[in-house]
């Protein structure tokens, strides 16, 4: 009886830890293809389908994949790494593995790259968002001026909000979602400065619960148009239809959630930088430049959700106002 | 400052929310402290709740039935609980890390099927609020307890279904005594097995229930790691209530509350660091949990596997 | 006798119970080998035998907690098969163990509620239960009150309590497995008239015990085990204590011990107003003021539970006082480390002997220089000397006649009689000047516990000043000089142990004041 309960704790733990692996790592998509394909890696901290900034590197991974065709062109991933260490292992073996360019896409895995990077200096790292590239000779940096389409979406947001109160929900108060946030206040406030528009820091990027109770307070407290940004604000988003309120979302479009109160989305290309960067790699650059995505460079672009009838002349105030930040007439942040 | 606080909106608005935020909690907390109760830790809650969070939010999405959902969200989790249970019991595990384990399965299986089976994330459209006649359009009160879904109901319903079975029946007596003293149950024939199956495939399922209130009734979307340590506050709610149903409840409101708290704050422009603000519940839950309960033990048997005539 | 076939209680009795031929075994060990006991109606039968003897997994085999490998069990003169406490319990046989079986957190009537039928269904129905344990304590007057919470009753009470749980659900047959071992002397007078009270009325009850003049006391018939076999059954007239001992531990005890009067020269160790908490916070020890001299066994006899844990912990350097002071030697040590405290010559047998005097996972070797371990000459600059260790292995097993297979065993699976010479082998090997003994016979059997009793007042020829703390009064009164009685932390008076009776102590630990 013992070792019948033994083999079966055996197995139970293999069961165990086939599924968990399964699951928080997924299994790299890789296909056999001839020698001179150019491999990419990339390590996320949530999943490639979050509708949020994980989905925003994968979609521009798989459009470069489309241009230059599967034979020519290799992605591997590794999503859901919150953990900031699991992440640094698997940044070390794709780097070990030979792979052109590793990308950590994630602020927090900066100081592991630092260790890891001069390890293998025949590898191209990237890493964002951020502009530091350490000072070291084969790491890219990116950024997203995520304020440029914050500052679309508050104009727009300010214009549709007849309470004139709007809501933000945010998970930490750092990097592109900062950006975003203060590019939002800035532009609704140059629409109109009665209008009051107030955020909520709630701490996690994962807490979908939480974000869906910021929107309802925001929701309490007045605000009729709701934008937010990261991946845990699909539950805001959902708390934003159950009650008639607008959402703009950032990062990847989020249309398809709730296509009757999407108005728009600041969406991420960052095939824009990445496509530049692999021409260095071929060149014999691997690294040291920092890039970002702007609306100017085509890296990011305002996209209308196709299934709200956007009144006229918010849609002309929204072009215009893009028209004016890529000329340079507009100034976010002056 | 202050007295922005103090309007009708605002106070309705945190009462209500705060309700609404406990609900997944007690599910989970009142099932792991049956479990508790019994000498069984089980740390798995948030895998079960994920798995129960999914099943419900596929089976709901599938078949358009939220009740079927429901059921499969309790299913999942009465299995998981029982595959616990037989790891605890039968093989008498480490419950810590047992429980851990069943966490990863739960995380990794859910997403793993979350991918397969859905591939993004969509709504679905979950239980709506029940309208009471009059009672639901009453000023103040009737935004604060009759504007819920019933799975919000359900969850205080179980309190004190808990704290009746636990204090009023046999079955409670039963438990407390596996709970407390495995051998002195053992001795007059109380089986300790039969006694913690029970309590953690129960467990199990209210784990479940937890995870389908989140995916079907509050959010009414699945996303991988959608709890985000939720469950984990769950079992640590079990100890801020002396394992009685009741204090864990208060637990949970408390908890619940001060974020809905911590909400309003920020939204209403209260020039405290959004650092500082999201904190605040779990300083004050840890203040709480100081002052208030520090007579209170831990079943003696918690953790302990039991075998006769040891 | 009465000659009903009822019980006051109302239920059947068991005229007649008999184990024919047990055998029980565990992986190495003949636990019981083809043992037969039986006891009737009305009668005590004494059950009597060294630890690991066999008495209490026959008992649980009686009780249905193991299953025998061979061997029936009649119930008056049918066999009956006995696989669950659930059986033995339908068949009238209840047990009082000697942990109690009682869950600490739940009322009296919910523990004995606890696991049968309720009067409505799912529900409980602890009023009903609360009238049947007031009918019940009147019988037997074993008095206690339902709605108190376990752990609020003392040791006595909380045996009452397991005797009406025991009642309550029928029992006609007792097993009392080391009832009076917890028990103040007054306590166990009464617990005496209980018992005669039962065996009046034509209940059966088997008492397990160490003390013989207690089996010799009560009991109609006494049985012996030893090593598993059953040595012989004796009616209790014509028995004696030396008979007894005889027969469990297979060869002549000398149960007296002689003594030589010392002189009493200098003062060793002085608490003045020592005053410390428990480990829950709550005073333990309030205002110790004791002195002991050189060449001196001071007893400190009480009921367990006194203070006398946290005493022995203060004077070691385990426990931090509250107020006082400790001096040893002329020199004030409070607040001293254990480790400074060895240093200063004080050597320390625990209560617990597995728990703080062994670490049952080393081996006997390392077990033995756990104090002087990183002294010459077992150590050297960090390195252990493992050939001095061995040696010193060697001949402390030899010269403290330790039953053990060599000195790489692990010591957890050494019995406890073996431990406690190890013990006393790493302690006294240092030549102490000072010495605390805490219960340092508790749980051995009565060879051990002359060779444990033959070293103490070894030492005490030697100058050494010892403080033997014990609940057995034997004991106290076999080796002290002078005796002190704690009771809820506070000496209750200190007296000579020609002036002290059996009778004058254990008022005084019941908290009489003289």
């Amino acid at each position: 009886m013992k070792k019948i309960q033994k083999t079966l704790a055996m197995l139970l733990l293999v069961v165990l830890m086939i599924s968990a692996c399964g699951g928080a790592e997924n299994e790299a998509t890789v296909v056999e293809v001839p020698a001179d394909i150019f491999k990419v890696a990339v390590v996320m901290p949530s999943a490639i389908n979050d509708l949020a900034f994980s989905q925003s590197m994968y979609d521009a991974l798989l459009a470069i994949q489309a241009d230059t065709g599967a034979d020519s062109f290799e992605i591997v991933y590794s999503e859901g790494m919150f953990i900031v260490d699991d992440a640094a292992a698997a940044i070390r073996d794709y780097a070990s593995q030979g792979f052109d360019l590793v990308i950590a896409h994630g602020s927090q895995y900066g100081s592991s790259l630092q260790e890891i990077a001069p390890d293998f200096l025949e590898t191209s790292f990237a890493w964002g968002t951020t502009v530091d590239t350490f000072g070291l000779p084969n790491i890219f940096a990116y950024e997203a001026r995520a304020e440029e389409g914050g500052y679309v979406n508050g104009v727009m947001a300010t214009m549709l909000s007849e309470s004139a109160v709007i809501g933000v929900v945010g998970p930490i108060e750092t990097g592109d979602a900062k950006l975003y946030v203060d590019g939002f206040a800035v532009g609704a406030a140059a629409t109109d400065a009665g209008t009051e528009v107030n955020t909520n820091w709630i701490g996690s990027f994962s807490d979908v619960a939480l974000a869906s109770e910021a929107a309802q307070t925001h929701i309490g407290a007045g605000a009729d148009v709701l934008t937010g940004t990261a991946q845990m604000v699909v539950g805001a988003i959902g708390a934003a239809e159950e009650n008639g309120a607008l959402w703009f979302g950032t990062q990847s479009s989020q249309s398809s959630l709730a296509p009757s109160i999407v108005v728009a989305n600041q969406v991420y290309r960052w095939e824009v930088v990445l496509e530049d960067m692999i021409d260095l790699i071929h060149g014999g650059t691997y690294g040291g430049q920092s890039f970002e995505i702007t609306l100017a460079n085509g890296g990011l672009v305002i996209e209308f959700n196709g299934d709200y009838a956007l009144p006229a002349d918010v849609q002309s105030a929204a072009d215009a106002t893009i028209a004016g930040i890529i000329d340079g007439s507009i100034s976010v942040f002056p | 400052m202050i007295e922005k606080f103090f309007t009708e909106a605002v106070l309705v608005g945190i009462i209500a929310s705060g309700i609404r935020l406990a609900t997944p909690y007690l599910y989970a907390s009142i099932g792991e402290t049956f479990g508790q109760r019994s000498g069984v830790l089980n740390l798995g809650v948030e895998g079960q709740m994920l798995l129960g969070a999914f099943a419900a939010f596929y089976v709901s999405l599938t078949t358009g039935n939220l009740w079927f959902g429901l059921l499969a969200a309790m299913l999942t989790g009465l299995i998981m609980g029982l595959g616990m249970a037989f790891v605890s019991i039968n093989l008498q595990a480490v419950q810590g890390i047992s429980g851990i384990g069943f966490y990863l399965f739960g995380l990794g299986l859910s997403d793993l099927l979350f991918q397969k089976l859905m591939g993004t994330v969509v709504t679905v459209s979950g239980f709506r609020p029940i309208y009471f006649p009059v009672l639901s359009d009453l000023p103040i009160v009737g935004q604060i307890f009759f504007n819920h879904n019933i799975l919000v109901y359900g969850a205080y319903a179980m309190v004190f279904v808990a704290w009746f079975v636990l204090n009023k029946t046999t079955l409670g007596l039963k438990i407390k005594a596996v709970g407390e003293s495995p051998e002195a149950a053992d001795s007059l024939g109380v089986s300790v097995s039969k006694i913690r199956y029970l309590t953690i495939s129960f467990g199990g399922m209210m784990s479940g229930i937890a995870g389908a209130s989140l995916s079907i009734a509050l959010l009414n979307v699945f996303q991988q790691n959608m709890t985000s340590g939720l469950g984990f506050i769950a079992v640590a709610l079990v100890y801020f209530g002396g394992w009685r149903p009741i204090a864990v409840m208060g637990g949970a409101l408390l908890f619940s509350m001060v974020n809905s708290l911590q909400l309003w704050v920020q939204v209403l422009n209260i020039p405290i660091p959004s650092d500082f603000a999201v904190m605040m519940p779990y300083v004050l839950t840890i203040i709480a949990l100081v002052v208030t309960v520090q007579r209170v033990r831990p079943p003696s048997a918690l953790t302990k596997p039991f075998e006769r005539g040891h | 006798m009465s000659d009903s076939q009822l019980l006051p209680t109302g239920q059947k009795k068991i005229n007649h119970l008999e184990m024919i031929e047990i055998s029980k075994f565990f992986p190495g060990v003949i636990a019981n080998n083809r043992v037969n006991f039986d006891v009737k109606a009305g009668e005590v039968h004494a059950l009597l035998g060294e630890n690991g003897a066999g008495k209490s997994t026959l008992m649980k085999v009686l009780y249905g907690l193991y299953p025998p490998e061979e061997g029936a069990i009649k119930l008056d003169g049918e066999q009956v098969v006995i696989g669950s406490p659930v059986d033995s319990i339908g068949l009238g046989i209840g047990m009082i163990h000697q942990h109690f079986m009682l869950v600490e957190s739940l009322t009296v009537a919910e523990n004995v509620a606890l696991g049968l039928a309720s009067t409505r269904g799912p529900l409980t129905d602890l009023d009903i239960v609360s009238q049947r344990i007031q009918e019940l304590s009147e019988i037997y007057g074993l008095q206690v009150d339902p709605k108190a919470l376990i752990w609020q009753l003392s040791v006595g009470q909380q045996q009452r309590v397991e005797i009406i749980k025991a009642l309550y659900r029928g029992a006609a047959l007792l097993i009392l497995d080391e009832p009076t071992a917890v028990l103040t002397p007054q306590e166990v007078d009464e617990f005496f008239l209980t018992m005669r009270k039962m065996m009046d009325d034509g209940h059966a009850l088997i008492f397990i015990s160490h003390k013989l003049h207690e089996v010799l006391d009560i009991s109609h018939r006494i049985s012996v085990l030893r090593d598993g076999h059953m040595i012989g059954t004796i009616p209790v007239e014509g028995a004696t204590k030396e008979k007894l001992a005889e027969m469990m531990v297979g060869r002549e005890i000398g149960l007296k011990k002689e003594r030589v009067s010392n002189e009493k020269s200098e003062k060793k160790l002085i608490l003045k107003n020592i005053s410390a908490q428990s480990d829950r916070g709550t005073p333990a020890l309030k205002g110790i003021d004791l002195e002991v001299y050189s060449g001196e066994i001071l007893g400190v006899a009480g009921v367990s539970g006194n203070g006398q844990k946290e005493l022995a912990e203060v004077i070691t350097g385990l426990r931090n006082v509250t107020s006082g002071q400790v001096v040893l030697e002329d020199e004030d040590v409070t607040g001293l480390s254990p480790k400074e405290l060895i240093n200063r010559s004080l050597s320390y047998i625990p209560e617990e002997r597995m728990r703080d005097g062994m670490i049952k996972e080393f081996t006997v070797a390392e077990n033995l220089i756990l104090r002087e371990y990183d002294q010459l000459p077992f150590a050297n600059n960090g390195f252990l000397n493992l050939k001095n260790i061995s040696t010193h292995s060697d001949e402390m097993i030899k010269s403290f006649n330790v039953k053990t297979p060599s000195q790489e065993t692990t010591v957890k699976s050494l019995s406890g009689g073996n431990i406690q010479k190890l013990v006393l082998a790493r302690e006294l090997f240092r030549k102490p000047r000072t010495l605390i003994a805490a219960q340092p016979t508790r749980g051995l059997d009565i060879g051990a516990m002359e060779y444990v009793h033959l070293r103490l007042l070894e030492q005490r020829e030697e100058g050494t000043a010892t403080i033997l703390i014990s609940e057995d009064l034997d004991e106290i009164l076999a080796l002290s000089d002078r005796i002190a009685v704690i009771f809820e932390g506070e000496i209750m008076g200190i007296i000579d142990r020609e002036e002290a009776t059996t009778e004058r102590l254990g008022l005084m630990m019941a908290g009489v004041v003289e």
